[in-house]
């Protein structure tokens, strides 16, 4: 029955079923966790990716899930530049405190888990670059939680701070981290300190070229909100398109963007960045892809090693917090529940290890054999403990909690 | 009699403000909810006057404490708005003046968590959340409860002027209303909103509260939501009008104006008590609130029409004996100047919008207005 009635039989999946079924898989799972679960909804969706993956159904093989790469690019781009878009230079500067909270809940993250992974046997490279990569807490997790619980509060807003920050001093460590890896592949010198360098300079110049851009775009065009958002989209699509290009970090590239965009706004061009419905069909698809991506394979060798990666990342966070929290005038309790929001850790992770492997192909799988057991276990109980920390601050609106 | 209507007396024309503020979000100058953390912070700074909590958390009260000058209100009111900026700023929260936020959505407004607001919010359902509009009352001491409902129903006939000369609300639910003050719209909606009855004095008064009381329509004087109504526990009468203004400045020279209102009818007593003011009372206030100072008025006991502008010149000038006593003569010529030339803080904001074409701006500039910026 090779050709029935001049069809193909059987017949040939599309990407575009394919993608329909990724969409349609990740709702209807997230939808159920929530109702019958109460959990949130990107568990659900990860959960329908992990289904769907390659790891068990195999429905999405390895060449969609490559071809699925640019957009999960354009998802992060708009998740990170929102990110970055939150990022208020005024507030560090009013209130100084909250820089050094985030410089030392980073750098204890980093500490701790370098510590644990060398107490595992761990080499000190992987241990150093699995730290940078764990230091920085999943942007795409905690927006979506927060958006998701429409979330507001000074927990909810020091979340989203920290998490810019830390992000960004998790990619900073690993950059400064790259030159090392580099000198056990090859021995010289200047390639070793020239691919970071080119790595941070032409991310941040990409980043800021766009904004300027933007800037100019936004005032030629004036403030109609449905105009500046197709702007603001096809922007960060050149801006993640051109980093692919020229192999710049695409992360770096989306919040220098989204920093910039909103910091040297002197004569406030944008509106509000608001992403609406439509955004929400970037985050399914994203979760469900993510957790497609997830690694459970080879998980028994180093459970223990992932599990204190997890616990020693939560300690380090959180007495970061408690000591730090108070100082920048959050509220007493508030620290250590912010702690707990920062847990999250995926789509971003995998990213930035992605990023590595294409460099060092080697050492990328070394580290990923560490790193990406931990994400998996966070990237399930990340949102949950994000949801939890948001309900208990009150900050989640009396609507999204289930009685 | 009750407590409630045990009238305590307190120096005569001393004066004290209560300001309703707006607390907005840095990033997008929607409202925000901190208030009880803004509360707590500022709960530990040592302030002469109070900073209390309203009904949504994206609201709080700043109360002044008595003052019987003009200088020392408006010097209390500025150490207060910069104490309130300063922890403020720490929380990435700005503060803002202004009658109403001009797109916020009330939906999303969240009641404080205290019985009193939840029993508000069980009672009126989204009229509670809708009440997050912000004004200025402005308490005057009386030497007596029959002081008392002489002045208020003396101030009844410039309940107009005040909402013209305080008028700060334009903008409503992201539209232009075209009205000056668009606050009072929100209050109108509540069943004891209004004014108080046409009683002749303090016991008559007592009788009708404890009237409506054993009806069970109310419990305490606080459930009348007056345009201006007694206080007994301060021994204050409260005028409850104005929307609050851009600056403090302007709140300040609103209560210097009530001051010298109140010296200049205690102490010249140029008329009685009209039932007829409460019969032109509805049209003056909307003719108020819809055009502000180019309304019109009826004036009861000459039976005319009068732009409202012109009649506020003219009061002004009947009372500047009074307010130069109270040192207060330059802030109430300052009301005049800006009568003059026909601006008002709805004006300003519209303007706002028409320069920086959007509302997010209006607010941005509205609050770097209030905080001195």
């Amino acid at each position: 029955m090779g050709d029935l009635l001049g069809h193909v039989w059987p017949p040939q999946f599309s990407q575009a079923i394919l993608f329909g079924v990724l969409l349609l898989a990740g709702l209807l799972a997230g939808e159920a966790v929530r109702r019958f679960l109460a959990l949130p909804r990107i568990v659900g969706y990860a959960l329908a990716g992990v289904a769907l993956g390659p790891r068990v159904s195999g429905l999405l093989g390895v060449e969609v899930l490559q071809a699925a790469r640019v957009f999960v690019d354009l998802s992060i781009g708009l998740i990170v530049f929102e990110l970055g878009f939150r990022l208020d230079f005024d507030w560090l500067k009013r209130n100084r405190w909250l820089f050094a909270t985030a410089l030392a809940e980073s750098l204890f993250s980093f500490v701790a888990i370098y510590a644990a992974l060398r107490y595992f046997d761990f080499r000190p490279l992987i241990a150093a670059a699995a730290a940078a990569i764990g230091t920085a807490t999943s942007p795409a997790v905690v927006m979506m939680v927060a958006r998701e619980q429409r979330a507001e509060g000074q927990v909810t807003e020091r979340m989203l701070l920290f998490t810019a920050l830390n992000c960004m001093i998790g990619y900073l460590l690993l950059t400064l981290i790259l030159p090392w890896v580099h000198l056990e592949h090859q021995t010289d010198w200047m390639e070793a300190l020239w691919r970071p360098l080119y790595l941070l300079v032409g991310s941040a110049l990409a980043g800021y070229l766009a904004s300027f851009a933007l800037l100019r775009l936004a005032a030629w065009i004036g403030k109609r909100e449905d105009a500046q958002f197709v702007l603001l989209v096809a922007m960060i699509v050149l801006v993640v398109g051109t980093a692919r290009a020229l192999d710049l970090s695409v992360m770096v590239a989306v919040v220098v963007f989204g920093l910039l965009a909103h910091n040297l706004d002197a004569r406030r061009a944008l509106l509000p960045l608001r992403i609406g419905a439509a955004g929400q069909l970037f985050f399914v698809a994203l979760f469900v892809l993510t957790g497609a991506n997830l690694e459970f394979g080879g998980f028994g060798a180093v459970a223990l090693a992932a599990m204190a990666f997890v616990v020693v990342r939560f300690l380090a966070k959180g007495l970061a917090l408690i000591v730090f929290a108070p100082l920048s005038g959050l509220r007493p309790g508030g620290g250590g529940l912010v702690a707990l929001a920062l847990l999250p850790m995926s789509g971003l992770s995998v990213t930035m290890l992605q990023d590595t492997a294409a460099l060092y192909a080697g050492f990328g799988a070394e580290l990923a054999s560490v790193v990406l057991p931990a994400i998996a276990i966070l990237e399930l109980l990340g949102p949950l403990a994000t949801q939890y920390a948001l309900q208990r601050a009150n900050e989640s609106h009396p609507e999204t909690q289930d009685k | 009699m009750s407590d409630e209507t045990t009238f305590k007396p307190s120096a005569a024309t001393s004066i004290g403000v209560e300001l309703e503020l707006q607390l907005l979000r840095a990033r997008d100058y929607d409202l925000s909810r901190d208030a009880q953390d803004l509360i707590a912070r500022l709960d530990k700074v040592k302030l002469s006057g109070a900073v209390k909590p309203e009904i949504t958390e994206s609201m709080i009260e700043l109360n002044s404490s008595v003052h019987l000058d003009y200088e020392s209100l408006c010097a209390e009111l500025e150490t207060m708005r910069d104490a309130v900026s300063k922890e403020a700023g720490l929380l990435n929260v700005r503060v803002s003046g202004g009658g109403a936020h001009p797109f916020h959505d009330w939906a999303d407004r969240r009641i404080y968590p205290t019985a009193r607001f939840r029993n508000l919010l069980e009672r009126y359902g989204y009229l509670a959340k809708q009440f997050t509009v912000f004004g200025q009352h402005i308490h005057v001491g009386c030497g007596s409860g029959d002081e008392a409902i002489y002045l208020v129903h003396m101030l009844t006939r410039y309940v107009p002027h005040f909402i013209a000369l305080s008028a700060a609300s334009p903008f409503y639910q992201g539209e232009d209303t075209s009205f000056q003050s668009s606050r009072l719209t929100a209050i109108n909606a509540f069943p004891l909103s209004g004014h108080m009855p046409f009683v002749p004095d303090w016991s008559e008064f007592a009788e009708y509260f404890e009237k409506m009381r054993g009806f069970g329509i109310v419990e305490s004087m606080k459930d009348f939501y007056w345009d201006i109504r007694p206080k007994p526990e301060y021994g204050t009468i409260e005028i409850r009008v104005c929307d609050t203004p851009l600056t403090v400045a302007r709140a300040a020279q609103l209560a210097a104006y009530a001051q010298a209102l109140v010296a200049y009818h205690l102490e010249e007593r140029p008329q009685n008590p009209a039932r007829d003011t409460y019969l032109v009372d509805r049209f003056n206030r909307f003719e108020a609130c819809r055009y502000g100072i180019a309304g019109e008025l009826v004036e009861p006991y000459l039976r005319r029409k009068k732009r409202i502008g012109e009649d506020i010149l003219d009061t002004i000038a009947e009372v500047m004996p009074q307010a130069h006593r109270f040192g207060s003569a330059g802030a109430l010529s300052e009301l005049s100047a800006g009568v003059r030339a026909g601006t008002s803080d709805a004006d300003w904001l519209r303007q706002r919008r028409t320069e920086r074409g959007s509302l997010t701006d209006v607010v941005h500039a509205a609050s770097d207005r209030w905080q001195g910026k």
